[in-house]
């Protein structure tokens, strides 16, 4: 479905992604992983034509993305819960979903998609007509990935979702990730925790400092010793590690 | 160390300063053996550079875009009025002016030093509050500043004639002083900015957070850049005062403060370079234009510009760099050594 | 008595002017993070077309100009900030003043820097008799207009569909993107609505003075950005309140300031500006936006 090919990407003299390659297949579960700094939201930023590509290739079923503005590549099917999750903080809860759905045609539909994400996130029906910037950080999340469903995407991308959530929250974040991966949505999941994705996860890639060092299924990357040595700075090929 | 090694060392170090100079000597000497008119035109001319390179220090080094400095000319020039002027004129023309001042009539050197001294004493007052403020807010305040001189000024009757036409200053100002003061506002510009200040200024304009880690405190370097600016910019607002012979509040006010602005971006505002070589261009500009304002004689055809024409020229060679070439026309570097690099 | 209603009546007038000014900047910074100097030509060029069109029905003249003023702000936004969009904010602030500079100085080239006259709406200059009180009928249609406008505005923004994306991207212009919102689209609208602005506070305020010329925007666009600071720029709520508590405050200034320091009334208000920066620089009405973390 996602066919990322090689692609650089600079902010400015510095070179945050340097010939990454990734692949999204439909119905999978793809986790991103890394340390700070490795190139993971600017990963999804680049696929969401946030950040300029200055070389290589993004493809979403067949078509090229690369360069494209970030509101077709919306219109197209992927849909991005960004980092610090990002809801409008002076808006409604009501007013956030509607935005969610800015792309979509039927009103009806859309109406029901709402009843819907009400009912799958009930404590966003409580909260119907608050602002946005009263919910808590767990709902702010629930929130943020109900927005983005409401435009019932292809694909869905979420950065680093359990970030300043508390443990508990985080497990009902990913709760809500399990059940829609059994909806047979397409998702690209970007984490500093590895522990969760590879559990949950079909296949990951590890990214430090803007290249893939490392990728495989989750089996594979259970038997993998390599991980901690990328995440403390270890040379790949040194794993029995020098200080 | 040799002595041709310490020349060529300190020939190298100096040479973005030193290279402008020469080229503002060899413009003079175009002037002196043109006509007394390419003169006048080219001491203006060096006015501009002056105010320019004052501003430069403060706007090139600190990343603030000051609206207020007209505001350190305007109290720079009238304070070279009220010591410099005949004595008589005043008692015509400024009856209730200060006694001190009123019965005062000052070198007009020292006039100029004490003025721009004063202007810049302003400048430290009001640089401790302003200089807390970062960025838009700060450009904005800057904005106030000008606006609350201008007012004081301007309604001042008494003092400085308001917003009338203030004649009598002494006309001294001509090619040789303007060339000598603009090439020591280079070099002054330049050690400024080589020196631990002006470094220190820059990181801050770069990345706030990472200069004050590094122990460096913006707002003093700020203050400080402010008033060095206001210093340089003070005695080019009280040199074209003597240019003139005349101080009219509202040539110290928003035109200037655009056309000054205006130079520095279409130089680039990031290098010194820049801040001589945009005001020379732009005031080749302005004298094309006011030709064709003026209006000209093609054999029987003749042909005559709108007036208002010098500055709609001006601001849209200004909107043509903003748009294409944003940082300027020197990209923010200074004149590169030309010869091969020292091993 | 009667004097106290007619200064607060005039506060009110002066007020509302300063504010619809004050939202057409608002407008546009809450969503660029730019600030349109040339807001204050839009409203001259509005005047101008006033007089270019005085021999229209009244109904066309008004709606003439405006057609004008839109057209002007889309084509400025379009070759001039455009470019821009993504420049840091002193050079988007360097650009529109020179972009000021420069329609301000065109029209000195075609029209000449001399004031013109010109009388519009001759019926509203007569004083409407309202118990025992004689007021312009103009303070009464300005304060009129001002509220019907605001009201419009608030149901557009608030209700309507594309208002809420106008909101979202004045918020997180980015975020907004990665949910389709499209960003050349809310971006004209903002100018053709602050252009729509810029025409109304020229026809009301030169039926006021009476009066055309190139620089009657400098002074009306000073008042509505200083309105926008004090109010909490990026705050539409802000810019508007911001413009009522400037023009009652100026009106204010003139009537209690002793007569020898009563020219010195601007540097007061700029006076006060410093301080709000200084003291409270989101502004004195701002309620509950982001603050822009480091």
């Amino acid at each position: 479905m996602l066919i990322v090919n090689n692609i650089f990407v600079n902010y400015g003299p510095v070179n945050a992604l340097r010939g990454v390659s990734i692949e999204v297949n439909c119905n999978e579960t793809i986790g991103v992983v890394g340390p700070n700094g490795a190139g993971k939201s600017t990963l999804l930023k680049a696929i969401m034509g946030g950040v300029t590509v200055k070389s290589g290739i993004i493809e979403f079923n067949n078509k090229h993305i690369t360069g494209k503005a970030s509101e077709s590549i919306a219109r197209m099917g992927i849909s991005l819960v960004p980092e610090g999750r990002c809801i409008f903080n002076t808006l409604s809860v009501e007013e956030n979903l509607k935005l969610g759905a800015v792309i979509r045609k039927s009103g009806r539909e859309v109406k029901e998609d709402t009843y819907e994400m009400l009912n799958r996130f009930p404590v966003l029906k409580n909260r119907f007509l608050s602002r946005a910037g009263n919910l808590s950080g767990g709902e702010q999340q629930q929130l943020a990935i109900a927005r983005a469903l409401m435009a019932r995407p292809k694909l869905i991308l979420l950065d680093e979702p359990s970030l300043g959530l508390a443990p508990i929250i985080v497990d009902q974040v990913y709760e809500t990730l399990a059940q829609l991966k059994k909806q047979n949505l397409t998702i690209l999941l970007v984490e500093q925790n590895t522990a969760r994705i590879i559990e949950k996860a079909d296949r990951a890639y590890i990214l430090r400092t803007g290249t893939v060092e490392l990728e495989g299924s989750r089996e594979k990357l259970l038997k993998n010793t390599g991980i901690e040595d990328i995440y403390f700075g270890f040379n790949k090929n040194n794993s029995t590690g020098e200080l | 160390m040799s002595f041709r090694n310490f020349r060529s060392g300190t020939l190298y170090f100096f040479w973005p300063a030193i290279s402008l100079s020469v080229i503002l000597i060899l413009i003079s000497i175009i002037g002196i053996l043109c006509s007394v008119t390419m003169q006048r035109f080219i001491s203006d001319a060096f006015i501009k550079v002056i105010i320019v390179v004052g501003l430069y220090i403060f706007i090139g080094n600190s990343g603030i875009i000051s609206f207020g400095h007209a505001s350190f000319m305007t109290i720079a020039a009238y304070m070279s009025a009220w010591l410099t002027m005949p004595v008589a004129f005043k008692k015509l023309i400024l009856p209730l002016l200060w006694p001190f001042f009123l019965n005062l009539q000052m070198n007009h050197y020292i006039g100029l030093i004490i003025a721009a001294i004063i202007a810049s004493i302003f400048a430290f007052v009001v640089g401790i509050p302003l200089m807390r403020l970062s960025g838009l807010a700060a450009s904005i305040a800057t904005f106030a500043l000008l606006s609350i001189v201008y007012t004081i000024y301007g309604n001042w009757d008494s003092k400085t004639y308001g917003q009338g036409t203030l004649v009598g200053l002494d006309i001294y100002v001509n090619l040789s002083l303007t060339l000598l003061i603009a090439i020591g506002a280079i070099i002054f510009a330049f050690i400024y900015q080589e020196s631990r200040w002006g470094v220190a200024l820059r990181a801050s304009r770069e990345d706030e957070v990472a200069a004050k880690a590094c122990g460096i405190s913006i707002v003093s370097q700020r203050i400080i850049a402010f008033v060095l600016s206001a210093f340089i910019v003070s005695i080019g607002g009280v040199l074209r005062g003597h240019f003139l012979g005349t101080l009219w509040i509202n040539d110290y006010y928003l035109d200037l403060t655009f056309l000054s602005i205006a130079m520095l971006v279409v130089g680039g505002i990031h290098s010194l370079a820049g801040a001589v070589l945009g005001p020379l261009i732009i005031s080749s500009l302005l004298e094309l234009l006011r030709l064709l304002e003026v209006g000209m004689t093609f054999g029987s055809f003749s042909f005559r510009a709108p007036s208002g024409l010098r500055e709609t020229g001006v601001a849209f060679v200004m909107l043509l760099i903003l748009i294409f070439r944003p940082s300027g026309i020197m990209g923010g570097n200074e004149i590169s050594w030309p010869f091969k690099s020292r091993s | 008595m009667s004097i106290l209603f007619q200064y607060i009546l005039d506060a009110i007038s002066v007020g509302s002017l300063y504010a619809l000014a004050a939202l057409g900047i608002g407008l546009i910074f809450g969503i660029m993070r730019l600030i349109n100097f040339a807001h204050g030509e839009f409203i001259m060029v509005g005047g101008y077309s006033l007089l270019m069109l005085s021999s229209l029905w009244s109904p066309f003249m008004i709606i003439g100009s405006c057609f004008i003023v839109i057209i002007l702000a889309i084509f400025a936004e379009k070759f001039a900030f455009k470019p821009i969009r993504t420049a840091d904010p002193a050079t988007m602030l360097v650009t529109s003043v020179a972009l000021s500079f420069f329609i301000q100085n065109l029209f000195v080239m075609i029209v000449g820097a001399r004031p013109k006259g010109i009388n519009i709406f001759p019926r509203l200059m007569k004083h409407v008799s309202f118990a025992e009180y004689r007021i312009p009928g103009l303070h009464i249609v300005t304060i009129a207009v001002t509220c019907i406008l605001l009201i419009i505005l608030a149901f557009f923004l608030k209700r309507t569909n594309f208002g809420i994306q106008m909101r979202a991207a004045a918020e997180d212009f980015e975020t907004a993107r990665y949910l389709g919102v499209r960003a050349n689209l809310v971006i004209s609208v903002s100018f053709a609505l602050s252009g729509l602005l810029a025409a109304i506070v020229a026809i009301l305020s030169v039926a006021q003075t009476g009066t055309l010329s190139p620089r009657m925007g400098v002074q009306l666009v000073i008042i509505a950005f200083i309105s926008t600071i004090i109010g909490g720029m990026g705050s539409l709520s802000g810019a508007v309140l911001g413009g009522f508590f400037v023009g009652i405050l100026i009106v204010t200034l003139q009537v209690v300031l002793p007569e020898e320091i009563r020219a010195f009334w601007k540097a007061f208000v700029f006076g006060i500006i410093i301080l709000v920066l200084l003291m409270r620089p989101q502004g004195l009405f701002r309620i509950g936006a982001k603050e822009e973390r480091v």
